[in-house]
């Protein structure tokens, strides 16, 4: 066999060459760039005057911002290359460039640089190193967008453990904290164990097919289009498999148990993170899979995953409501919206693809802000993250218990807030789709949910004798701007939100054989 | 006569693996037991060369034999676990012994299920070569690779996160 | 038959924002400043609501300018700022409508909640948290004001989410009393019953009609395009919602309870108005109601005549002040339903009017009475307050006779109108429960009135009664000629408020003539024999003797009342106790978690299904990989058994 040089076209994954380059970048300017922090030991709670929660590390998270804008340019840039010519693949078929990947490396871009906002605040605030964790997040990124334009099962495969192993240690960062390295442990042990399922699925799917590639050439795409239907039941196993693996990323039950953990774990700066990226990134992997390339075969996995739609939205929502930790709640109402989000991709139509982009983008918006305000009022080791902990919150914080409102009732699903829309676009594409019921069951399930967010309202509101101590948000000027900028994105898409949804309606369109 | 003596390897690997194979289990001390098993995983390598699969038999040599074997040696040195005689054992015996040879049945039927009585030629071109390996990674398989690579950085950084003392 | 108001033409309203956004401002400004405002916050709180008051005296002139006539000539207001759904051809916009129907309304809530907030800067002065109730007042006023003035089932859902949600706050206003936060929780969950009724309603209206707008659904009502049985269930899902909201069988408990709040939010949300979202909404969407190929009217009427008789009859046993008047609230609201019920529409907006000035008078004359005697409620231990506390005896005199139907008291004509309808309708067992409900009216009433107002001085040791501070009487006074004078708006031959209201709930069907004259006599006659009656057994010398008789001959009966005629006890049993319905889980859950913030502590009710879910969330790596190892072979079962098929 004659070696053939592969056509190397770089402009499809771009944006993930610029931020790995950055994370290298990053990791080099730690080492030779100024002081490390060993010097500046701020006090927890005492927000230094000036440029003091800056400190003298400003150009590690100015430089993986840089990182972030230029992948978003990149995006960008591609986006127009592909509106011009149309979608394509590169690398041997490996990357699907289309308007997909490009909308969702984009949302993936801007969840990645709140996260380095809310980190570097944090991180100062507890005197912990930066810049394993900003190259941490970088990877991470970058391989949530490979996730996304991947086109080949392998590559999915390494995106997947790319980002995950890189949220694994980003989870127990903290290692202060006990419960930290428990969630890390508890998460990678898990995570390594649903891997082998995906991988399992990859070898059905290629023994089924005799391909790993969703739109190459002997493909799985064209393998669908030439094969009886009679002969694919090998193929639908491994696509189960391959729900199974990434259901698991995007928490659905019944493979959702490490997420309260991981979730209550984890840094609050890493827990918004997990809960935008990582639930963004699985679902694009699994639209592109079932709603695009294995859309022939949505007779036979749709009873599945509408099973896993309606257990996910009741599952979550029930157990959210006996929580009594915040950031617990919020885990088991991010499992109740991953089931939401599931309603779109059954109902296999371009509503639904689109509807679940605008979901995963307001709620990744709305999830940031959340855990950014849990994050100011833990304190140093999270420790006051029990609603109880957020008795008196208005009459101490008025303006940061308003925006908890807001983004309360975004989640909670209520009018004029983004949450509601998100809501109402992917109820309306299963509704298109015929799946009345499964929206009657959605509707059920956020009628649950109102509960558990509107307790947090209450408890916020009220003051009384009973407090034992008054919340108190240690807050800079980062977090003031990340909480804000959330708070501001959930109403303003609440009201304003076809541009976005038009954004993404456009982009729904897909790289094929 | 290449036949003859591929059956004669293969039966004195056989013998070889089956031996250490039974010493990893029953010996007492585990350490003891890690050794036996890297006899075992070369002989497996072994196999590999003599059906001309010489990539499958480097990495199980690399992989199974250089990391995970030594991996464990380190485990089981870091953590003290118990070494030594009698110190080695626990009351899952039967279950794990119901689990290997559920295992071993299945395999083996399924193994039989599928080539009965078949017989394929080996031949340099069937073989799976690592020129040919290596043409797909540097060609179709190119990002994947590169991928690869960033994954393994990340686990890297990773570990040193885990591992530095503060 | 008639028109709604969607074919109507219309102009673009001046002044529907402000009225709306006035009292919004306010409640931004207190929330936020209400410390720092003090005693000031009264006023503001005050003024914001006179503001929104005048701005509906302007739209009303506007109204009537453009609006010369009816039929033909008819035109409505609205104002739309942007449109905030658009898929296809379905949209929605936040828009807002001032037509007959809703300018009757702004008025109901901005007067009375105008006069309720200025009794609430005396009656809350020594209140600590002064300027967060003024905030949550105001902000319950813009959250009416929204429900009434949007011209779409979403805006008005915001609006009713919104009142729901102040009224939650504002019954749990002193949470530190457990019993508080209990009876908000209560109302919280049992409001959310009807909402969730009320949000199917939309969706299906959504899906049918295509359009959320009262024109649009109202229209396509009438010609047809929503079908006979998909109105049914569009109009039986409204109507859940409007009994939640508007206390009807069955889901009545959570109003008496939600007495445990300050008596000005008894006065405004729990009398005057919020209770009255159920029948403004019914009346809005009257269209739809009457396409239902079953009678979901009929079925209006009945659930609200049974609901008068029975709370007329448990609020005759009760002893507390406010639970009476609650009782009583909701025995008026029954007879609104049935005046919705048997197509009078005006007529039941009409006797929320006069209810609305009689009722919060008489909430507002009770709180005076608590004021005067350091929070007593027991009727049993008050009598002959009148001499006492001139003032308040006298308006709520107003008060009572009103409610008791007592000509030329507004109540007589609105009661009246309501049992005429129904005689017109041909429902004679309804205006037979009518008849009913006037007399248990009369005599509860008066039972009330007689004790505590009449007769010799009684009242609880060490308490010295005065008479209400001037801010509450000023709110007082103007609230008793209202309930003396505001039949006048209906008086036959003079100003009729029906025909006014033609235009949006077309003409009711009344009797005239002879049957109207001995129509209104019977009831006249009737609601003096309730008084009679009262004063026999509770004023007269030698009452307590008949009472006692009364009572054991009627033994059993008058147990049954004073349990409430055990409906909360059913519900204990039937729904609450076997804890596995969703009404339970819902009130265990929110009992124990929500408003107590409770602890862990192991659910008994909750145990089918979420501790069980719980538990699986051992802590355990091994538990955790065996149930996601349970969940990879049902996705293969599920599968296999699929491609196998």
């Amino acid at each position: 066999m004659d070696f053939v040089a592969p056509k190397i076209a770089l402009s499809g994954i771009a944006p993930e060459i610029a931020l790995a380059a950055t994370a290298l970048l990053v990791l080099l300017a730690d080492a030779f760039i100024g002081d490390r922090p060993r010097t500046l030991r701020p006090e927890h709670g005492s927000a230094r005057p000036g440029s003091g929660i800056l400190g003298n590390r400003w150009h590690l998270p100015l430089l993986s911002l840089i990182g972030f804008g230029a992948a978003v340019y990149l995006a960008l840039d591609a986006w127009d290359r592909v509106d011009a010519t149309g979608a394509t693949t590169q690398f041997s078929g490996m990357i699907a460039v289309d308007g997909f990947s490009v909308f969702v490396k984009i949302t993936l871009a801007v969840f990645g640089a709140l996260t380095i906002l809310l980190g570097h605040e944090y991180l100062v605030r507890r005197d912990l190193e930066e810049g394993e964790f900003f190259a941490l997040v970088l990877f991470s990124v970058a391989g949530m967008m490979l996730m996304a334009s991947s086109a080949d099962l392998i590559v999915t495969f390494l995106a997947l453990e790319t980002f995950s192993i890189a949220l694994y240690v980003l989870v127990g960062y903290q290692r202060s904290r006990l419960d930290g390295q428990e969630a890390a442990m508890k998460y990678f042990l898990l995570g390594a164990f649903s891997s082998t399922f995906f991988l399992l699925g990859i070898a059905l799917v290629f023994g089924a097919t005799g391909s790993t590639n969703l739109y190459g050439e002997g493909g799985i795409t064209s393998f669908l289009a030439t094969t009886p239907a009679a002969d694919l039941s090998l193929l639908v196993l491994g696509a189960g498999l391959l729900i199974v693996g990434l259901g698991f990323k995007v928490a659905a039950v019944p493979f959702h148990m490490w997420t309260p953990d991981a979730y209550q774990g984890a840094p609050s700066p890493v827990t918004g993170f997990m809960a935008a990226g990582s639930k963004l990134a699985g679902f694009a992997a699994l639209l592109r899979l079932l709603d695009v390339v294995l859309f022939p075969l949505r007779w036979d996995w749709r009873p599945l995953v509408i099973g896993i739609a309606v257990v996910t939205m009741i599952v979550g929502s029930i157990l959210a409501v006996v929580q009594d930790d915040i950031k617990r709640m919020l885990a088991y109402s991010s499992i109740a919206h991953a089931g939401f989000v599931f309603t779109a991709v059954i109902a296999t139509n371009d509503r639904g693809i689109s509807g679940a982009l605008f979901y995963l983008a307001t709620y990744g918006l709305t999830i940031v802000g959340a855990f950014a305000i849990v994050a100011v009022l833990g304190g140093p080791e999270e420790r006051r993250t029990r609603v109880n902990d957020f008795r008196g919150l208005f009459a101490a914080h008025p303006l940061l218990a308003g925006i908890l409102t807001l983004l309360m009732l975004s989640l909670a699903g209520v009018p004029i807030t983004s949450g509601f829309v998100a809501k109402l676009v992917v109820f309306g594409a299963a509704v298109e789709a015929g799946y009345t019921w499964v929206v009657v069951v959605g509707a059920i399930a956020s009628a649950i949910a109102a509960f558990f967010y509107l307790r947090i309202l209450v408890v916020m509101y009220m003051v009384d004798a009973e407090v034992a101590e008054e919340p108190k948000a240690v807050m800079g000027p980062l977090s003031i701007g990340v909480i804000g900028l959330s708070a501001a994105a959930t109403l303003v898409l609440g009201l304003f939100w076809s541009p976005l949804i038009e954004l993404a309606e456009k982009a729904t369109f897909f790289a094929g054989p | 006569m290449v036949d003859t003596w591929q059956l004669v390897v293969f039966w004195a690997l056989f013998a070889m693996m089956g031996v250490s194979a039974l010493r990893v289990v029953t010996s007492s001390n585990v350490v003891h037991a890690a050794l036996y098993l890297v006899v075992t995983l070369m002989g497996a390598a072994a196999l590999y060369v003599l059906l001309l699969a010489e990539f499958v038999a480097w990495v199980q040599v690399l992989v199974y034999v250089g990391a995970i074997i030594v991996l464990m040696l380190f485990g089981l040195m870091l953590t003290r676990a118990p070494i030594g005689k009698g110190m080695f054992d626990n009351d899952q015996r039967l279950v794990a012994a119901v689990t290997a040879g559920a295992l071993f049945g299945v395999t083996t039927w399924i193994i039989v299920d599928a080539f009965e009585g078949q017989k394929i030629t080996l031949s340099k071109a069937t073989g799976i070569r690592a020129e040919s390996i290596g043409d797909v990674i540097f060609s179709s398989f190119v990002l994947p690779f590169e991928v690869i690579s960033m994954l393994l950085l990340a686990a890297l950084i990773g570990a040193v996160v885990i591992a530095r003392r503060d | 038959m008639t028109f709604a108001a969607s074919t109507l033409p219309t102009d673009e309203a001046t002044f529907a924002q402000l009225i709306f956004g006035a009292p919004l401002l306010g409640a931004v400004l207190l929330l936020f400043f209400g410390k720092r405002l003090g005693k000031l916050s009264g006023i503001i709180g005050s003024a914001t609501v006179g503001i929104a008051f005048v701005f509906g005296v302007l739209s009303f002139m506007d109204l009537t300018s453009i609006a010369t006539g009816h039929g033909e000539n008819a035109r409505v207001l609205t104002k739309s700022w942007f449109t905030w759904i658009e898929v296809g051809d379905f949209n929605v916009h936040m828009s807002l409508v001032i037509d007959q129907l809703s300018i009757v309304m702004v008025f109901v809530i901005t007067g009375v909640g105008f006069l309720i907030h200025v009794y609430s800067i005396g009656y809350m002065s020594s209140e600590e948290n002064y300027g967060r109730f003024f905030a949550y007042l105001n902000l319950f006023i813009a959250a009416m004001l929204l429900l009434v003035l949007g011209d779409n089932l979403l805006v008005m859902f915001i609006g009713w989410e919104g009142v729901g949600l102040c009224s939650y706050l504002l019954i749990g206003f002193w949470f530190e009393d457990r019993a508080n936060a209990t009876a908000a929780k209560k109302a919280f969950v049992v409001n959310r019953i009807g909402d969730f009724s009320f949000l199917l309603g939309i969706f299906l209206l959504a899906v049918s009609a295509g359009t959320l707008t009262f024109a649009g659904i109202n229209e396509s009502a009438v010609s047809g395009a929503i079908g006979g049985s998909m109105a049914t269930v569009g109009a039986l899902l409204l109507f859940g919602g409007a009994a939640g909201k508007s206390a009807q069988i069955p889901l009545y408990v959570w109003l008496p309870d939600a007495m445990a709040g300050p008596t000005p939010v008894s006065a405004l949300i729990h009398a005057a108005t919020m209770v009255t979202a159920g029948v403004y909404m019914v009346a809005r969407t009257f269209p739809l109601f009457e396409a239902a190929s079953f009678d979901v009217l009929l079925l209006v009427a009945w659930v609200g005549g049974a609901t008068a008789v029975i709370t007329a009859i448990v609020a005759a046993a009760e002893y507390d002040i406010k639970k009476i008047l609650a009782y009583s609230t909701i025995s008026q609201l029954g007879y609104m339903f049935l005046a919705l019920g048997v197509g009078a529409y005006s007529i039941a907006i009409f006797h929320l009017v006069t209810h609305a000035f009689f009722k919060a008078l008489m909430f507002l004359g009770s709180g005076s009475v608590m004021h005067a005697l350091d929070g007593e409620t027991d009727v049993r231990r008050m009598g002959g307050l009148r001499k006492v506390m001139p003032i308040t005896g006298w308006t709520f005199m107003m008060g009572w006779l009103a409610i008791c139907g007592i000509v030329p008291f507004s109540g007589f004509f609105s009661k009246d109108a309501i049992l005429a309808g129904a005689w017109a309708d041909g429902q004679y067992v309804l205006w037979g429960l009518g008849v009913a409900t006037a007399a248990l009216t009369a005599f509860y009433m008066s039972r009330l009135y007689l004790r505590v107002f009449e007769g010799g001085v009684v009242m609880p040791e060490g308490t010295h009664a005065h008479d209400a501070p001037p801010t509450m009487a000023a709110a007082l006074i103007p609230l008793g000629i209202l309930s003396l004078a505001a039949g006048a708006l209906n008086f036959p031959g003079g100003l009729t408020f029906e025909h006014f209201l033609e235009p949006v709930l077309g003409e009711p069907e009344v009797a005239h003539g002879l049957t109207a004259w001995l129509l209104g006599g019977a009831a006249t006659v009737v609601a003096v024999g309730g008084i009679a009656v009262a004063w026999a057994l509770y004023l007269r010398a030698g009452g307590l003797q008949v009472r006692d008789r009364t009572e054991r001959m009627l033994g059993p009966a008058v147990r049954a009342a004073r349990n409430k005629l055990y409906v909360d006890r059913t519900y204990e049993t039937l729904i609450l106790q076997p804890g596995r319905d969703l009404a339970v889980f819902c009130t265990e859950v929110v009992d124990r978690k929500i408003i107590d913030g409770a602890v862990n502590g192991t659910g008994k009710l909750v145990a089918g299904s979420s501790e069980l879910l719980r538990r699986l969330q051992t802590g355990y790596v091994r538990n955790y990989a065996a149930a996601f190892l349970v969940g990879v072979v049902v996705v293969f079962s599920i599968l296999i058994v699929r491609v196998a098929a």
